[in-house]
C-alpha cells in the first residue's frame, strides 16, 4: 500500500493536469491568437510529460490527453489520442535516447512534434475537408503553431517542475546554457 | 503479457494505436446519433459550466489584453481616420457642388418644358466660363459657339438656385452678343445697355426694361393710365423679335410716377440670380431677327480659353 501511493499521487497529478489543461485551454488559450494561431496546451504537456517521465508514461498520458481532448472539444474521437499518444512515446523515447542536454532541446522538440501533429491534421483535413487547404496551412498555420507551441513549452516545463508537478530529469533542472 | 520492458513498452504502444484507430474508425463510421458522438455532446454539457466560469474569471484580463492592443493601434488607426475624414470632405464637397449642378440643370429643363417656348425651340446648354470684370458692364462668358449652332441675338434664358423670397431663380438671362467657335458673350439684361420689350401680366401693360449700372431691372415707356401693381409678373412681349413672347422677367418691386414724365418708373426684381449663374440655356431656334430696341450685334475674336477679354462693341 506505501508502495502505491507514491505512484497514485503521480496519476492524480497527472490527472489534475489534463483537468488544468481543458481549463486552461478553453477559457484562456483558446481565446489569444499570438502569430495568428492558438498554442496547442495539450501537445506541449504530453511532450513535456514524456521528456520527464518516459516514452511509457508518455504515451499513456499522450492516450488520455488526447481522449479528453477529442471529446471537450469535438474532434472526430481517435484523432488526437492517435497523434498525442504517438506524441507522448516519441518525446519520451528521444530523451531516453539522447538526454536532455539543456532547454533547448524541449523548445525543439516540441515544434518538431507540433509540425508532425499538424502535418497528420492538415492530412486529414486534406483526405475529408476542401481540397487544396493543405499547402495554404502550412504558411499560415502550420508553421507559426510550431513555433509558438515550442516557445511556450519550455517556461512551461520550468514551471511544472519549479511547482514539482514533474520530476527533473537527472539531479538538475535544464538549463538554456 | 511479455517481461521484457521493452517489449511490453511496443505491446503497450501498439494496443494504444489500434485502440485509437478503432476509435477513429467507429467515430467516422457510426451515425451522429452514435455512442461516441453523444460522449462528445455529453462531454460538452459538462464543460459548458466550467467554460461559462472561466470565460467570467478571464474576461477583465481579455479586456485588459484588447486595450493594450486597441491603444497600441490608436494611434495609427487616428491617421487613417483623419485621411479619411479629409477625403470625404473633399468629396463631400464634389457631391454638393453636383447636388446644385444637378438642381440649377433641372430648372433649365423645368423651363424648356414648361411651354414658354414655340413647339419647335431647340436650346443648347452652356457653361458660364467668365464673367465681366467690371459693374459697369454685365456680360457673361459661355462655353459653346458657332460650332454649336449659337448665333448672335439668340434668346438666353437660365436657372439658378431659388433666391430668397418668392423668386423661383428661372427667367431670362440676356442674348448672343458676340459669338467665336466654341465661345461666345451674353448680355444680360441687368446691363446699362440692354432693352427688352415686355409686358407686366394681369395688366397688359407694355414697356421696356432696362438694366441699370447697380445690377438691377427698370422698365421704363409705361403708360401712367396703366395699372400697375407689386408683385405682379413681368414678361417678354415678343415685340422686339429677338426674345420669344413669355419668358419670365422678374416681379414688380416699386411703381414710380413723377408729374413730369408721362410713364410710369417700375422697379423690377430679375428671377435670375446674376450673381451666381453657372448654366444658361441658349434658344437657337426658331430663328430671331435682330431688330428694334432688343437688336445690338457684335463679333469678338475666337478666344478658345475662354478668357475675360472684354472685347465687345456694342
Amino acid at each position: 500500500m506505501t508502495a502505491l501511493t507514491p505512484r497514485l499521487l503521480d496519476i492524480f497529478k497527472l490527472g489534475l493536469i489534463i483537468v488544468a489543461a481543458v481549463a486552461i485551454q478553453t477559457a484562456l488559450i483558446s481565446r489569444l491568437r499570438i502569430l495568428g494561431v492558438t498554442a496547442d496546451l495539450f501537445l506541449i504537456l504530453v511532450v513535456l510529460v514524456g521528456v520527464s517521465r518516459g516514452a511509457v508514461t508518455g504515451m499513456v498520458f499522450g492516450f488520455v490527453a488526447g481522449l479528453t481532448a477529442d471529446v471537450v472539444f469535438l474532434d472526430p474521437v481517435g484523432l488526437r489520442t492517435l497523434v498525442y499518444l504517438v506524441a507522448g512515446f516519441a518525446a519520451g523515447r528521444y530523451v531516453e535516447e539522447f538526454g536532455l542536454a539543456n532547454a533547448w532541446v524541449i523548445v525543439l522538440l516540441t515544434a518538431a512534434v507540433s509540425l508532425a501533429s499538424q502535418v497528420v491534421y492538415g492530412l486529414v483535413q486534406f483526405a475529408t475537408g476542401p481540397e487544396g487547404a493543405l499547402f495554404a496551412m502550412v504558411r499560415s498555420q502550420m508553421l507559426p503553431a510550431a513555433v509558438l507551441d515550442g516557445l511556450l513549452a519550455a517556461p512551461l516545463y520550468l514551471s511544472l517542475v519549479r511547482l514539482r508537478v514533474l520530476p527533473a530529469p537527472g539531479a538538475s533542472e535544464p538549463s538554456f546554457r | 503479457m511479455p517481461r521484457h520492458p521493452v517489449a511490453s513498452r511496443r505491446v503497450l504502444f501498439t494496443a494504444l494505436v489500434v485502440v485509437s484507430l478503432l476509435l477513429l474508425t467507429v467515430f467516422f463510421r457510426e451515425p451522429a446519433t452514435g455512442a461516441l458522438h453523444s460522449v462528445q455532446q455529453d462531454g460538452l454539457g459538462a464543460l459548458s459550466p466550467l467554460q461559462s466560469l472561466a470565460s467570467r474569471a478571464v474576461q477583465p484580463f481579455e479586456d485588459g489584453w484588447r486595450w493594450v492592443g486597441q491603444a497600441l493601434r490608436a494611434n495609427d488607426e487616428n491617421r487613417e481616420i483623419r485621411a479619411q475624414l479629409e477625403d470625404l470632405r473633399g468629396q463631400l464637397v464634389t457631391l454638393r457642388e453636383a447636388s446644385e449642378e444637378n438642381e440649377r440643370l433641372k430648372g433649365l429643363l423645368d423651363m424648356k418644358q414648361a411651354g414658354i417656348f414655340p413647339q419647335d425651340s431647340t436650346f443648347v446648354v452652356a457653361r458660364v466660363i467668365g464673367k465681366s470684370p467690371t459693374k459697369w458692364q454685365s456680360w457673361v462668358q459661355i462655353d459653346k459657339g458657332s460650332a454649336e449652332g449659337i448665333k448672335l441675338n439668340q434668346a438666353v434664358v437660365g436657372a439658378t438656385m431659388p433666391v430668397a423670397g418668392s423668386l423661383s431663380g428661372k427667367g431670362l438671362v440676356g442674348k448672343v452678343i458676340a459669338v467665336a467657335a466654341h465661345a461666345s458673350q451674353v448680355q444680360l439684361v441687368i446691363d446699362p445697355g440692354s432693352s427688352v420689350a415686355a409686358v407686366v401680366q394681369g395688366t397688359r401693360a407694355e414697356g421696356i426694361v432696362e438694366g441699370t449700372v447697380a445690377g438691377g431691372l427698370l422698365m421704363d415707356y409705361v403708360e401712367r393710365d396703366k395699372p400697375v401693381e407689386e408683385k405682379l409678373v413681368v414678361v417678354t412681349s415678343g415685340f422686339g423679335q429677338i426674345f420669344p413672347k413669355g419668358i419670365p422677367i422678374g416681379l414688380v418691386q416699386t411703381v414710380g410716377e413723377v408729374d413730369v414724365n408721362i410713364y410710369k418708373q417700375i422697379e423690377v426684381r430679375p428671377f435670375v440670380d446674376f450673381s451666381s449663374l453657372e448654366e444658361v440655356m441658349v434658344l437657337t431656334s426658331p430663328v430671331t431677327v435682330g431688330a428694334g430696341v432688343e437688336s445690338m450685334t457684335s463679333v469678338i475674336p475666337e478666344d478658345p480659353a475662354g478668357k475675360d477679354t472684354g472685347t465687345t462693341t456694342p
